[in-house]
């Protein structure tokens, strides 16, 4: 059963993508295949999640080659919460575009590409091997390309050249740091590297220098502190649904592979490492949230918030204890799901109002009572306001930073979600409460038609907030199997031994 | 860019191209070839023939199928009236062509479909592994020996789908290039 179980999570999104190449035609089919296919991922990964929490860490080896040698595609609790995550984000993004994006879009391949996103998702958060994660990464790299510079607007164009030049120099540090790792160590199975940097044998500064390269590689894609540049330059380009997806899913996954990695590998120069991750840390925190208090759009606000929240999950690396990992691992999960459904909330108040600029917009609390009472409670779960479930995530890391003698970088962490609920009562304050300055009332004549699109566009937002809802408010199972997934990641043993069958 | 002399040369040339790329794809398991280069010399073929007579002609000489049928009589089972359509379009297709009732459609290869139909070959040669309860893509291979084919097995699906997938995507570009 394991062997099924672990592909489900490829072959789903990789068939339908392959079906939906087939009726290249005919869109509805399109949008009936995507969303058929969501579900069964959705059902899969939730099995998966199942398997591994009852019977351990889950392993496969690609066409029956033993492990070092073979591809091995590998699940611990970890993983399977982030391909989970993955699978109700996107649940909610094709949802949201069967209406909300225009059909010229959805005829050119969106279909497929967004589906083959989700295959490399699944594979960069499954796979045992490091050239194997690679090439996901680039599977990743070219779908984003596609779906950023879709449609050929300006912007978008600007955005996507943006996002590949220095994603593409990305890659290049990431393939220099895989053929070093190869190099010292001869293999590239995760799990035979961990034994390979542990062994006595391998030098260990040599392994801190192929480490270096990793952090230059998965920084850029995860937008740490020097490296962020190209994301409030390029996110806020493509039409919602699709800016949306990225700017919810793809960061998370370079911090996915950055923490499976520098738990798993590059753990021997803890002494240079540690506090390289708690500067690293506290200035992707404030150079994010200042950065995003600049700003006067909607979408730009939210694209810098997700740099600032980078700094959150690379806090939980700095201080590396099980609680702050779990912490990490939880406010990964919960930050893909609130941002996610922050950008979708901009996508149906642009598409009653047209635009995404605060100056224009207001009064949307008069208008839409529903409307604002979701984002309320996705802003509220980013800031990390007490019932909701940013809280829980900020909590944990808090705590565990106090535990750890790591002062400096909780104030810093706490000054940050001030600054965090500042950004969103600026947004409440324009968007939802202001009266709505004059305009040409012509701009805001809306068809029948129109109305019921923007009343379904609503539909995947209360989706995520029920999600959103449940790990904030019945927060302990979620907890819990963020602490059985930190505590999987800080014994690698399981891992190695799962996987390598010793 | 018509000349005379690649028109003809291309004339020969194409069937040698198309059999030289299916014998470098089916040598590929143990010799050097397989579905990628394979499929990048089959498309050599394709390509050559754009450029001497343009997109259009290439598509109406390989890519277009005539499909042949007729109308359903009134006392026709459904059964056997299917089946009579894929006897038509199977067994003497010239000949029952020039039958008056026969009507025929003209029916258009996509390259995207060439591509889809690619993917699906590779991706579904993993399969039979996991039905048995192996990993994916697990290999099977039969007991007897064919000629040139060698011994047959699920890796020859894989590396047949990467070839059509090879042939698509380079007919996707140049099409697309040489409209432009």
């Amino acid at each position: 059963m394991n062997h099924l179980l672990l592909l489900l999570p490829l072959l789903i999104p990789l068939y339908a993508a392959i079906l939906c190449l087939f009726f290249w035609r005919y869109v509805k089919v399109q949008q009936y295949i995507a969303v058929l296919a969501q579900a069964g991922l959705l059902v899969s990964t939730f099995l998966l999640l199942l398997e591994v929490n009852t019977n351990g860490i889950a392993t496969t080896q690609i066409g029956n080659w033993p492990a070092p040698f073979g591809i091995t595609l590998a699940a611990d609790l970890f993983s399977c919460l982030m391909v989970l995550t993955g699978s109700i984000v996107g649940m909610a993004i094709h949802l949201f575009s069967i209406k909300g994006l225009d059909r010229g879009r959805q005829t050119f391949g969106y279909y497929p590409i967004l589906l083959l996103l989700q295959l490399g998702i699944g594979g960069v958060c499954l796979t045992g091997d490091l050239f194997n994660m690679f090439v996901w990464f680039e599977l990743l790299l070219i779908c984003c390309f596609v779906l950023i510079a879709l449609g050929g607007t300006k912007p978008q164009l600007e955005g996507a050249i943006k996002y590949v030049t220095i994603n593409l120099l990305a890659s290049g540090f990431l393939l220099t740091g895989i053929g070093l790792v190869y190099g010292i160590t001869g293999t590239l199975n995760l799990a035979e590297l961990g034994l390979m940097a542990r062994a006595p044998m391998t030098h260990p500064s040599m392994v801190t220098l192929a480490g270096m390269f990793f952090l230059v590689a998965f920084g850029t894609k995860a937008a740490i502190f020097p490296l962020f540049f190209w994301l409030p330059a390029s996110y806020h380009t493509p039409p919602i649904a699709i800016s949306s997806f990225i700017a919810g899913l793809l960061t998370k996954v370079g911090m996915y592979a950055m923490i499976r990695l520098f738990t798993l590998v590059f753990i021997q120069d803890k002494g240079l490492m540690l506090p390289l991750f708690t500067v690293l840390a506290g200035l992707t925190m404030v150079i994010g949230v200042l950065g995003a208090a600049s700003q006067n759009d909607f979408r730009k606000i939210l694209s810098f918030h997700i740099v600032s929240q980078i700094g959150y999950m690379l806090m939980g690396l700095a201080i590396s204890t099980p609680l702050a990992l779990a912490g990490s691992i939880y406010f990964i999960m919960h930050n893909v799901l609130v941002k996610t459904n922050l950008f979708l909330i901009s996508g149906v108040v642009a598409h009653r109002h047209g635009t995404y600029a605060l100056k224009k917009l207001g009064s949307v609390y008069l208008q839409h009572p529903f409307l604002s009472l979701l984002f309320f409670i996705s802003a509220f779960s980013l800031a990390g306001i007490p019932p909701f479930s940013g809280f829980w995530g900020k909590f944990m890391l808090a705590k565990a930073g106090f535990e750890a003698d790591y002062f400096g970088l909780v104030l810093t962490s706490l000054a940050v979600s001030l600054l965090t609920i500042f950004s969103m009562t600026k947004i409440w304050n324009e968007v939802f409460w202001k009266r709505k300055p004059e305009t040409d009332p012509l701009l805001e004549v809306m068809t029948e038609a129109d109305l019921r699109v923007n009343r379904l566009l609503h539909l995947p937002v209360v989706f995520l907030v029920v999600f959103i809802l449940f790990i904030g408010v019945y927060a302990e199972p979620t907890v819990a199997l963020a602490q059985r997934a930190a505590e999987q990641l800080l014994n690698s043993e399981m891992y190695i031994n799962a996987v390598l069958k010793r | 860019m018509k000349t005379v002399i690649l028109a003809t040369a291309i004339r020969i040339l194409i069937p040698i191209f198309l059999l030289f790329s299916v014998y470098t794809l089916f040598r590929g398991h143990n010799h050097p070839g397989g579905g990628f280069i394979g499929g990048l010399i089959g498309s050599i073929a394709f390509v050559f023939h754009t450029m001497t007579h343009g997109p259009h002609h290439t598509v109406d000489t390989f890519l277009k199928v005539n499909l042949y049928g007729y109308p359903r009589q009134p006392n026709q089972s459904r059964s056997l009236y299917l089946m009579r359509m894929m006897r038509v379009n199977v067994w003497r297709r010239r000949r029952q062509a020039l039958h008056q009732d026969i009507r025929t459609h003209m029916v258009r290869i996509e390259p995207i479909s060439i591509i889809a139909t690619g993917l699906l070959l590779a991706a579904s040669s993993g399969l039979p592994a996991l039905l048995t309860q192996q990993p994916f893509m697990t290999a099977f291979w039969t007991d007897f020996y064919l000629p040139i084919i060698g011994r047959p097995g699920t890796p020859i699906l894989f590396d047949i789908g990467v070839y059509l997938l090879v042939i698509g995507i380079v007919l996707k570009i140049t099409f697309v290039m040489s409209e432009e």
